[in-house]
């Protein structure tokens, strides 16, 4: 069925080649910055870790072998053979072709994310083409000695910029390099912080009393619930914006995965799971928070008409841009 | 060491199966969505039981840290308690121990047991010509349905109602329907007194051993296992060395803790077997064999435990209660109960326990079908790193494919 040698090795040539699992263009990364005009220097520097830029490019190889394991199992089960050998082809090879809609999403959340650090007065500067991905797919599929590799490059990258401080806007980025990439570098000293929890020691405003409250169900991801303990805050964040959190059934630490981290090993369960929880937060709100590209994915893969699910830095970027709340 | 062959590749097509059928899916979700909030009821409603499930798992970790003393504490109490103590090292000798206790041509019974289905002894017996009957209405089912057991201490998990009829029809010729559970628990049950009745031989698990006592704890609801332990003149227990704790009050904690976080509490039975049954009746004098049985072996499997010991991260596992909860509450085990897993165990302990006890190879490939959201490790009464030690399969596949 699956080939796991195929993809592993797929994913972790694309890596160890560019830098990125999949093929992206590489102003890809920082270009969504181009209209803000961020400052270059300075000791703390804002680290997207490429993942919202990726996730376009991702969904869409993820279309991919979804096709491949259709097709797979449709011809195992008409020549009922033991085994079906279709090979994937080199990534470089299989022309991606990412949504724009999904592609300016990104770049929109990406914009929102600098915008709020703005409006919390946090100073701090972008590293434009030296904005990386963190590694952690391969330190996910156990490809340590490729992570370990990985990581010493961005970290000597990051050192030489003179970063002291690195902002994250994810989860997954956020716990590679605050508790993953000490076990790997020696004398790794940078201080990591996530921008959820930055904003919400820095946003001083008076909670929004909005004419009309905004409801939505909120969906924590499994790497800020529970292993960065970051809970309270994105919910704090909400109702500073005048929108209520409303908690599904699985919630906070036992919220409930999107499926994405096994999108690439088989995309039909990674869907069947997302579907799963899919229903279970549209059953309390049709407008769904989400606070990490990957579940962002997941869930929108699967999700009918009807069902708006939304980062969490839109919710509040819209709320709040324009307002004086500096701290 | 491995007796299937199996890999990721291998359950994905039935992985692929069950997550479009209707009935699968809709039979794990009622019993996960009922498990999950009847364990956060019984944790609710009984805090000391998180206490409890603490003092279990230092027990344990002591245990495991002096294993060898423990087997030679366990071997000689059961001895003082004239029971028959066998350390197996490997599932061949336990298989090879137990035939020739069994022999040939007898009826047996069973109670549901992980460690027998693990080292793969019903198969074994039969293909010695015996007749063995599974006891546990959901093990009976997995065995007329031929397949393997979906969870730990739920093993019919994935059969609706009228699937389970179906089954008992056809396969047993009984007369039911999926319209009445009732009615379905009532044949049955006249089906199996008979065999209860005749069985020459028993044989159980073990939810705990007390070292100190030779004691063998067992936690049932059916009441089968009474009868499978009691009724034979042989009763056979077949367990890890894992399930060894110093004192019968340890044993009697495990089987509180391992029923609550199962989501069955408090347990219907409790039972505790400290040898053969006797009487002293005539004339002051100790006779074996009285009601219960004349002879009672307890075979102490090994089959890789030991040696996982000295894996940082595997080790771990050796704590396990088999509650199951992990499984319960996994988003991947909701979808593919134990498809997702090796010969005998699946879901996140399940991975880990076939790594232990069948193939680590074959193991380190099921971990990639793990999502490593870390919701099994929140909800382990014994604090298992369970993402840890699956990410450390993976690690271990990587080296495997490089070598």
């Amino acid at each position: 069925m699956v080939n796991l040698r195929e993809i592993l090795e797929l994913l972790a040539d694309n890596t160890l080649k560019t830098g990125l699992p999949v093929p992206i263009p590489k102003n890809e990364i920082y270009e969504w910055a181009e209209p803000l005009g961020l400052k270059r220097d300075g000791d703390t520097y804002l680290f997207t870790g490429a993942l919202y830029q990726l996730i376009p490019y991702i969904e869409s190889l993820v279309k991919y072998l979804e096709s491949m394991e259709s097709k797979q199992r449709a011809s195992k089960l008409l020549v009922k053979a033991s085994r079906v050998l279709t090979s994937i082809p080199s990534l470089s090879k299989l022309a991606l072709r990412p949504s724009k809609e999904s592609i300016e999403n990104s770049r929109r959340i990406l914009r929102s994310i600098a915008t709020l650090l703005n409006i919390a007065g946090v100073d701090y500067a972008y590293l434009y083409e030296d904005d990386m991905y963190s590694g952690i797919l391969l330190y996910d599929l156990g490809l340590e000695e490729e992570f370990s590799r990985h990581a010493r490059s961005v970290y000597e990258k990051l050192k030489t910029r003179g970063a002291k401080r690195i902002l994250t806007v994810d989860p997954h980025t956020t716990h590679a390099l605050r508790e993953i990439y000490p076990k790997f570098i020696d004398g790794f000293d940078l201080e990591v912080i996530n921008y959820i929890e930055l904003l919400d020691t820095k946003l001083r405003v008076e909670p929004k009393t909005a004419n009309k409250e905004i409801e939505v169900v909120i969906h924590d991801p499994c790497y800020y619930a529970r292993f960065e303990g970051i809970i309270e805050q994105p919910r704090r964040l909400l109702r500073i914006a005048g929108i209520k959190p409303l908690e599904p059934k699985r919630t906070r630490d036992l919220t409930y995965c999107c499926g994405g981290p096994i999108e690439a090993i088989s995309p039909h369960l990674s869907a069947r799971i997302a579907k799963t929880r899919l229903e279970e937060l549209s059953s309390v709100s049709t407008r769904i928070v989400t606070m990490c590209p990957i579940c962002y994915s997941s869930l929108s893969r699967v999700a009918s008409s009807g069902i708006e699910i939304k980062d969490i830095a839109l919710y509040i970027a819209e709320s709040l841009a324009g307002e004086k709340s500096l701290e | 060491m491995s007796r299937i062959t199996f890999s990721l590749e291998h359950i994905m097509d039935k992985v692929l199966e069950v997550i479009s059928e209707e009935e699968f899916l809709e039979g794990v979700r009622r019993a996960t969505i009922s498990a999950e909030v009847k364990v956060a009821g019984i944790l609710e409603h009984n805090p000391f039981i998180a206490e409890l499930a603490k003092e279990v798992k230092r027990v344990k970790e002591h245990v495991l840290n002096n294993i060898d003393e423990y087997i030679e504490e366990t071997i000689k109490s059961l001895r003082s308690v004239n029971a028959n103590p066998y350390l197996a090292e490997s599932r061949e000798e336990a298989l090879e121990y137990i035939g020739k206790i069994v022999g040939k041509g007898k009826t047996v019974i069973m109670s549901k047991s992980m460690v027998a289905e693990e080292i793969g002894l019903r198969e074994y017996l039969e293909a010695e010509g015996n007749e063995v009957w599974e006891t546990d209405l959901g093990q009976l089912l997995i065995r007329l349905e031929g397949s393997k057991p979906m969870h730990s201490i739920a093993p019919a998990i994935h059969l609706t109602r009228d699937k389970v009829a179906r089954l008992i029809r056809d396969k047993l010729g009984l007369d039911v329907t999926g319209d009445s559970p009732e009615g379905i628990v009532r044949k049955v049950r006249e089906f199996l007194r008979e065999k209860f009745v005749s069985a020459e031989v028993g044989i159980s698990g073990a939810n705990a051993i007390a070292a100190d006592t030779g004691s063998v704890v067992l936690v049932e609801n059916e009441g089968n296992i009474r009868l499978v332990t009691g009724l034979p003149l042989r009763h056979i227990v077949v367990t890890g060395i894992d399930k060894i704790v110093p004192t019968l009050i340890d044993a009697f904690k495990v089987a509180i803790v391992q029923a609550a976080y199962g989501g069955l509490y408090p347990p219907t039975y409790i039972n505790v077997i400290s040898g053969p049954s006797s009487t002293a009746d005539i004339e002051h004098t100790r006779v074996y064999g009285a009601h219960g049985p004349l002879e009672v072996h307890v075979v102490l499997v090994d089959n890789g435990r030991r040696s996982a010991l000295s894996d940082p991260d595997l080790k771990n596992q050796l704590r396990c209660v088999r509650c199951g909860r992990c499984q319960f509450e996994c988003p991947v085990w909701q979808h593919t109960a134990n498809i997702w897993g090796g010969p005998a165990y699946g879901g996140p302990m399940g991975i880990a326990w076939t790594a232990i006890t069948a193939d680590i190879h074959g193991a380190s490939s099921l971990a990639y079908l793990c999502l490593s959201c870390r919701r099994c490790e929140v909800v382990c009464p014994m604090e298992i790193p369970l993402e840890r030690i699956i990410r450390s399969l993976r690690r271990k596949y990587v080296v495997n494919l490089k070598a």
